[in-house]
């Protein structure tokens, strides 16, 4: 009755309340809930309302984890606002956010432990501490030095966790383990994986596309292995193998003789943006050239971008390193300043930077999900 | 563009669409006026708005207001395709820049409307698909939401809470950080 003759009314009819809250940031509609029934409906849970909700709200989101509250997790746009903290999830200062574009976080730390967290209930899932079975007498249990990386296998919408315990047990064999873990899978234990039979540095990992990629430890840079900067070994997540070796770039290129010695792997890092791996390169410290691998099979590099670097960082030092975060629909992108923990978006169109106006952060990903889900 | 000459008033008046009522009474606009509605248009572009178009969910008293804000935008509408094939005169944007500063002004006056006809007018852009209208008139209301508690939103809105104690506690558990 009162949504057809609304005329007299001063009173929600249900399509106002709709178009209207559409509107709102999701932080407004996660407090309003408490108004009344119709209200808490409308802004948790109904599919059609986070639908567009989602597509009236199209920025991307991020999920961080401050410097100033290192036991949260927020989600949180590229404006700076933070659209929700979910206390207590973030496991205190050891305990780093590892995410890249996906809707689930996961938490991970030196020590074992990791944790994977929904941001949109609040959901935790804790990992086993303990390793695989193949694994039990490789591992120096008193000084686990772990390192983890986290990817969605487009195949089956699994989440995964590869682990790796990068200091094994005393002297022999010096081996890095790896380690394979299925969120939600009903084998609530890690699998032992062959590793790739090069050292790779813990940290490079990328995850695009149900793949991990990593570039190779430090220590080839001076021991003439042959060993080039940017070759690149990868783990797909789905198959629970590695895949063949990939040069990188600089190396395929004719010019890779000319580098020299100048060329370290510490001026080389790995991304995924646009959905395809990305080597950042710089090398020379002003600039940073974006290489684009939109193919794996034919392994052919594009260069997209060339960017510079110095109006922000006048020279690129190891500890400041500039990761690149993703690419907006506008083309501008996003750089993760991690010795900073600043987050700054580059028009490369005008070669510009300007800083998001957040507070310092610990560790930054993109988040994917609906926080009205 | 051309000016407008006695030709183009020949041609508006043959596309000349009968909107009627809730209330049956009927309005005459331009096509252009009437097609800023996706709803109507589609009517058009399927031939069936001869002997107009019966619009049961809105009352004269809205429809005079749609009709307005309407007209106001198709002029606005038309000034923009003008534009596109000469932005670069400086003197066109000139007056261009001009004309969206009467329209924004036109906007804030079309708003100053109690609460029920915003409500109505919510409804009747949403049925006839106005975006620019139903944009304008939700995001003044969510203007008036943001930022609020839910106890202000009932007070202003009249709304009864008709969640329990418990269920409130749950919600308010669950969005703490919302409150911050």
């Amino acid at each position: 009755m009162r949504a057809r003759d609304a005329a007299s009314s001063d009173r929600f009819p249900p399509d106002v309340l709709f178009n209207v809250l559409l509107r709102l940031p999701a932080k407004d509609l996660c407090r309003l809930r408490a108004v009344c029934r119709s209200w808490r409906a409308l802004t948790s849970g109904d599919p059609l309302f986070a639908a567009a909700h989602a597509a009236a709200h199209p920025g991307p989101l991020l999920l961080a984890k401050f410097l100033d509250d290192k036991s949260s997790i927020y989600v949180a746009d590229l404006s700076g606002n933070v659209l929700k903290r979910v206390a207590d999830a973030a496991g205190g200062p050891y305990q780093y956010l590892l995410c890249r574009s996906l809707n689930l976080v996961c938490l991970a730390s030196d020590w074992k432990r990791c944790w994977v967290l929904d941001p949109a209930t609040g959901a935790v899932r804790v990992l086993p501490e303990s390793p695989a079975v193949e694994h039990v007498n490789l591992v120096n249990l008193r000084d686990p030095y772990t390192s983890f990386t986290f990817g969605r296998v487009a195949a089956t919408g699994e989440h995964k966790v590869l682990r790796m315990f990068n200091r094994p047990s005393f002297g022999k064999g010096h081996q890095q383990l790896f380690e394979v873990f299925t969120i939600s899978g009903g084998d609530a234990r890690w699998r032992g994986r062959q590793g790739p039979g090069l050292f790779i540095d813990k940290c490079s990992g990328v995850v695009v596309d149900g793949v991990v990629y990593f570039l190779m430890s430090r220590v080839y840079d001076d021991s003439g292995s042959g060993i080039r900067p940017d070759y690149i070994v990868s783990f797909d997540l789905g198959t629970e193998e590695w895949r063949r070796d990939l040069r990188g770039p600089i190396s395929s290129s004719n010019a890779a003789d000319m580098m020299g010695p100048f060329y370290l792997r510490r001026d080389l890092n790995l991304a995924g943006l646009n959905g395809s791996l990305v080597l950042a390169d710089h090398h020379d410290r002003r600039t940073m050239d974006l290489w684009f691998l939109p193919d794996f099979e034919n392994g052919l590099w594009v260069k997209e971008y060339h960017i510079q670097t110095g109006s922000i960082i006048p020279r690129l030092a190891g500890e400041d390193r500039l990761k690149p975060l993703l690419v907006l629909d506008d083309g501008r992108l996003v750089f993760y300043l991690a010795g900073k923990g600043l987050l700054l978006v580059c028009d490369p169109t005008t070669n510009s930077f300007a800083k998001v106006n957040t507070r310092g952060l610990d560790s930054v990903g993109v988040y994917t999900g609906n926080l009205l889900s | 563009m051309a000016s407008a000459g006695s030709g183009d008033e020949k041609a508006a008046a043959a596309a000349m669409i009968t909107l009627i009522s809730s209330d049956n009474e009927k309005f005459e606009v331009t096509e252009a006026t009437a097609t800023l509605s996706q709803t109507i248009r589609h009517m058009i572009e399927d031939g069936c708005t001869d002997g107009g178009v019966p619009l049961p969910n809105v009352t004269s008293k809205i429809l005079a207001r749609v009709i307005e804000y309407c007209k106001k935008h198709a002029t606005a509408a038309a000034g923009e395709e003008g534009s596109s094939s000469s932005f670069s005169d400086a003197a066109f944007l000139e007056v261009d820049r001009a004309f969206l500063e009467e329209l924004e002004e036109f906007d804030d006056a079309f708003l100053e409307v109690d609460r029920a006809t915003l409500f109505d007018l919510i409804l009747a852009a949403n049925y006839l698909d106005i975006k620019g209208l139903l944009n304008l008139t939700c995001q003044k209301v969510a203007d008036s939401v943001k930022g609020k508690t839910p106890e202000q939103i009932r007070e202003m809105y009249n709304i009864v809470n008709d969640l329990t104690p418990e269920e409130e506690a749950e919600i308010r558990r669950e969005t703490q950080w919302a409150f911050e």
